[in-house]
């Protein structure tokens, strides 16, 4: 193995636990807000919608680097100093929830109204309708696109690397510069060939789950 | 608009750089013309082929779409900038820009085109082939006119996804609309007056599209339905 290789290799692991964690959070954040948010899509009260409906056209339409950009600047500018990780976090989650959201109303809509009217002849309120009857079977429907999107959030994570986060990104591109300051090769081919094979590895193993989703639920 | 740190919307300012900010629009509207066309083509060359099972060519394709779909944008976007010189291809920020958002856009209407000719129903093509059609005229006269207007809306969600990620290629200092208007804060902190403006083009630009792809899809809706 030439010289090169074990700091560089080293380097990119510290770099993969941060685009790990960062996925995590986003996900988990993505998806919370998204059932919420996605749920609140479906009620009757015309406010509430278009209050949700114009969060989701915002974060939804904005290009995910624009709206990285505005939390990383804005939220000094109004008082508010957070890393970069929170910065990128938040700015991914915005975008993901938003997403999420379309997903989670498209799917609830899809349980056919006789379920709905079923729940209210046994007596089941709003709430009992929506955590025994709409949401159980809205979540089998939801779950390919959902899949889908957490395969999306985790290629996006790498943004992260242009508002400065050391990702497994920016773990690659200081580690070519530094190889190309000591002089010589910058060994650019293999470094950010590693990275895409790590994202591939990952995201194509969710992705063939979520084909497999699809398929098991027709 | 009056924030913690005593922040002041200027308007003023905002008029003195429109000049910069439009013309790092045209060159979001460059490299995202190029990338949307050429998406397009290669998506539906690629699913027609695809999508005829032609031998070989098939696996080839899917191999492309598999790599493209599960990569992000961004790494694809470095290693052609930063890793094709070190094998002699030196490309430059407009090049790698447009290429990249057509291989990444192609990659995703090769699906939708795909299965938009997928969906075009069986007992068509075996119609035509028991009136003699070839395979290929089958193809383009039953599968391709139907099979465009099944794919329509999801080829719409990757066109529009292809210009706004043209914002991507800020990373290579492309000096497009978000890098115009990033390189403007850097030096000057008028943040919401940047933002203001990326928020009404792109939101302005996605509604357009969507709009247009609407419009398209009642002028050539199938009557009845498919």
């Amino acid at each position: 193995m030439p010289a090169w290789v074990p700091p560089v290799a080293s380097y990119l692991a510290t770099g993969l636990r941060t685009t790990a964690l960062l996925a995590l959070v986003s996900i988990v954040a993505s998806v919370a807000l998204g059932v919420v948010l996605g749920t609140l899509l479906t009620l009757p009260s015309r406010p509430v919608r278009a209050a949700v409906r114009a969060y989701v056209e915002v974060w939804r339409g904005l290009p995910i680097i624009v709206i990285l950009f505005f939390i990383f600047f804005v939220l000094p500018v109004v008082g508010l100093r957070v890393e970069t990780f929170t910065a990128a976090a938040v700015g991914l989650s915005l975008w993901g929830s938003a997403n999420a959201a379309e997903v989670v109303r498209g799917a609830v809509r899809s349980v056919p109204r006789g379920q709905t009217e079923a729940g209210a002849a046994l007596g089941f309120g709003w709430a009992g309708r929506m955590r025994y009857v709409v949401l159980p079977q809205a979540a089998r429907r939801a779950l390919p696109p959902l899949v889908g999107l957490v395969v999306n959030l985790t290629q996006q994570t790498s943004l992260a690397a242009v508002i400065g986060l050391l990702d497994i990104l920016e773990a690659a591109q200081r580690s070519i510069e530094r190889l190309t300051l000591t002089g010589g090769d910058t060994h650019a081919v293999p470094i950010l060939g590693a990275v895409l094979g790590v994202f591939f590895v990952v995201c194509l193993a969710l992705t063939l789950l979520s084909r497999w989703l699809e398929r098991r639920l027709r | 608009m009056l924030t913690a740190d005593g922040y002041r919307f200027d308007p003023g300012f905002l008029v003195d750089h429109l000049d910069e900010l439009a013309r790092g629009l045209l060159r979001t509207l460059g490299v995202g013309v190029l990338g949307m066309a050429g998406a397009l083509a290669v998506g539906l060359l690629l699913g027609a082929l695809a999508a005829l099972r032609v031998p070989v060519a098939r696996q080839l394709v899917r191999v492309y779409v598999e790599v493209f779909r599960n990569t992000p944008l961004l790494v694809q976007i470095f290693f052609l900038y930063f890793a094709l010189p070190e094998v002699g291809l030196r490309l430059d920020a407009f090049t790698v820009g447009w290429l990249s958002l057509l291989l990444w856009g192609g990659a995703y209407n090769v699906e939708n085109f795909r299965a938009g000719f997928e969906a075009v129903d069986g007992g068509y093509l075996e119609a035509c082939r028991a009136l003699g059609f070839p395979r290929l005229a089958a193809f383009r006269q039953v599968a391709l006119p139907l099979g465009w207007r099944v794919a329509l809306p999801s080829v719409t969600n990757t066109e529009i996804s292809v210009l706004k990620n043209s914002s991507f290629l800020v990373a290579i200092s492309f000096p497009e609309l978000t890098q115009t208007a990033v390189d403007i804060v850097a030096v000057s902190f008028r943040v919401f007056e940047m933002f203001l403006v990326l928020g009404v083009v792109y939101l302005g630009l996605v509604w357009l599209m969507s709009l247009g792809a609407r419009a398209v899809e009642r002028r050539f809706a199938v009557p009845g339905g498919l």
